[in-house]
């Protein structure tokens, strides 16, 4: 993979071109993150008149009780599947190009998982007692957790993921940190000295850095496989027909790593854009990430198929009437909405040139990120809105609160990511280096290429 | 390190020059205490350091078997002091298959803690004091540091024979 790249930069440019996000940004950046900031301000207004007034505004009633903030929930959870995978288990297969999208992709899922952490909370309408239901946490009552509910394994899955997340992008930044502690002057040298922990880069200190990345890569590689499963078994573990079925964990999974790698894809076209990246994020790179994405969504796509098929083939009525519905019945706009936007559009990117096609690419993989929230959306809201008591049965539309504070998780993300994007290297500066050309000395090169004649 | 070493910096601008100056000094005794110095981890240096395997591998593992002791202890204990007797189970039976989750996370999650806490130490990390003898060690040059000599010393020509583009005393 390397071999076909075509660096044009050195190692020696690497520090100065990638670090020019540290000095002024262009103003698109402040338009960007204003926004970003109004749209987290008009999330936290809705929330406080959520909590005041009480879920029935949020339109979560019988027998939807898990509506659009679950379905934002899981959103987000997937979105931040991708970053773990291309820097751990792309790190254990040794593809090359994780290198140059791994660090962002990592700040992406951290900041993902920041906004899917929030939504349990929003959901159960009291915030100040949800730790005492999450964590076993010694209460008056004397009463524990239930370690038997899916619902608790998935606060130790998902707090584990975004320590374990977190405890990963650190480590890799420490090195970059002590590069850029070297290059500034006054208060910011001592700010950037304290957070690359005194780094040196001394031959002893990476040998044990190396040793300690690739042990977290390997810890972390299951560690993504089993998130996403833990959050489809809080439906694959219930009774109700459309969440009762085996497949949902690599189902997920797939579904996760797909919108993940779209969302790698729509941050980096704009991010290597205004930091003027195009000489190290290079087209292969976006090429192998749009691969990642097209595979994802074939996987994807063989999933909505099988558990179509199943529901059929099974001979149970209640889960055939559940996807009967869903794609004949009152939400059949959002099906077909998932089925095009993960299955059918992204079909394009067998084509290689229209995976050179950047702004078509970005496109797709916007869509794609439109389908994954849809397919949540598809999943939980048109399972539960008719119950075991068809007495209860109605039709479910997203309430107000729940539009806001979703796109209220939106500024948040994205706010997050600007600020990210303005104090830290988006590039991973250590590990770009080392999937660039070696500095060899031209004595060595002409060496090599005569053992090579 | 509150006394700052002197020493000189050797600067190389290539790999395979500063790989061969590692091997080189390395086994002389002249160079006690020398340091090399790389703005990335390529897998060349380390061989020419003829590092053993890292001990961090230790803090792994026994985090890790730690982990999975404290998840399966937590769910246990709980399920000790407040049984939930449901689905015909009878109270004192603990369902195991159900801890694995548990313990599973708990496991990558000390884990994890353990081989930071063990990069860390090995490293010498975490010290506000850090001596910095080149700046550019952390940008695109190769550096080897030896302390406790000086600029017009045997072990300076050494370096310089070996391909060094700049030699300085810090």
């Amino acid at each position: 993979m390397s071999d076909e790249v075509k660096w044009t930069k050195s190692m020696a440019d690497v520090n100065r071109d990638i670090l020019v996000n540290l000095q002024s940004p262009h103003p698109s950046y402040y338009v960007a993150l204003s926004i970003s900031i109004l749209l987290v301000l008009i999330g936290i207004a809705t929330l406080a008149w959520q909590t005041s007034y009480g879920m029935g505004w949020a339109g979560i009633t019988s027998p939807v009780y898990w509506g659009v903030y679950i379905v934002d929930f899981v959103f987000w959870v997937g979105i931040g599947h991708a970053g773990t995978l291309i820097s751990a288990i792309l790190f254990l297969f040794r593809a090359q190009w994780r290198n140059s999208v791994n660090r962002f992709a990592e700040a992406m899922t951290i900041f993902a998982v920041l906004s899917a952490g929030l939504f349990p909370l929003i959901h159960v309408g009291r915030i100040w007692v949800a730790a005492y239901w999450m964590f076993p946490i010694p209460n008056t009552n004397n009463m524990w957790i239930n370690m038997r509910s899916p619902l608790v394994w998935d606060v130790f899955a998902i707090s584990t993921y975004l320590t374990v997340s977190l405890l990963f992008w650190y480590m890799g930044l420490v090195p970059d940190l002590a590069s850029i502690r070297d290059r500034v002057r006054g208060l910011r040298r001592f700010v950037y000295g304290i957070m690359s922990f005194g780094w040196r880069g001394t031959a002893k200190q990476w040998h044990h850095y190396e040793a300690g990345y690739g042990f977290l890569a390997a810890l972390a590689t299951p560690l993504v496989l089993s998130v996403h499963s833990v959050v489809s078994w809080d439906f694959a573990m219930a009774l109700q027909p459309g969440w009762h079925t085996t497949i949902f964990p690599p189902y997920f999974v797939a579904g996760a790593i797909l919108s993940g790698c779209a969302m790698v894809f729509t941050l980096i076209i704009p991010v290597r854009f205004m930091f003027r990246l195009e000489e190290y994020i290079k087209k292969e790179h976006l090429d192998a990430c749009l691969k990642l994405t097209l595979l994802t969504s074939t996987i994807v796509f063989y999933a909505y198929a099988i558990e179509f098929f199943i529901a059929w083939y099974s001979g149970n009525p209640y889960e055939w009437a559940i996807f009967e519905k869903r794609a004949a019945g009152p939400y059949a706009f959002y099906f077909w909405t998932m089925v095009f936007c993960n299955c059918i559009f992204p079909l394009a990117f067998w084509s290689k040139k229209l995976r050179e096609n950047l702004a078509l690419s970005f496109v797709i993989c916007i869509l794609i990120n439109v389908g994954m929230w849809f397919e949540r959306y598809n999943i939980i809201l048109s399972s539960l809105v008719e119950d075991f008591i068809p007495g209860s049965w109605g039709h479910f539309q997203p309430g107000i609160a729940e539009i806001l504070i979703t796109f209220g998780s939106f500024g948040w993300f994205f706010m997050w990511f600007l600020i990210f994007c303005k104090f830290f290297p988006v590039v991973s500066m250590s590990e770009i280096k080392l999937i660039m050309p070696k500095p060899l000395s031209p004595k060595k090169i002409q060496a090599l290429s005569q053992g090579e004649h | 390190m509150s006394k700052k070493q002197t020493g000189i910096v050797a600067n190389y601008q290539y790999l395979d020059e500063f790989c061969t100056a590692i091997e080189t000094v390395r086994e002389r005794d002249d160079f006690t205490g020398f340091e090399a110095f790389s703005p990335t981890s390529y897998h060349e240096i380390e061989h020419a350091s003829g590092f053993k395997p890292s001990p961090v591998r230790f803090f792994t593992l026994i985090a890790g078997l730690t982990g999975t002791c404290i998840g399966f202890a937590l769910a246990l204990a709980m399920d000790w002091d407040w049984p939930i007797v449901v689905g015909g189970k009878t109270a004192g039976i603990p369902s195991l298959p159900a801890y694995v989750v548990i313990g599973f996370e708990t496991t990558i999650l000390f884990g994890a803690f353990g081989t930071i806490f063990g990069m860390l130490f090995f490293g010498r990390l975490g010290n506000p004091q850090a001596h910095i003898v080149e700046e550019r060690a952390t940008d695109d040059r190769f550096t080897i540091f030896v302390p406790g000599v000086t600029a017009g010393s045997e072990q300076a020509t050494l370096l310089k024979s070996l391909g060094a583009e700049e030699i300085k005393s810090v």
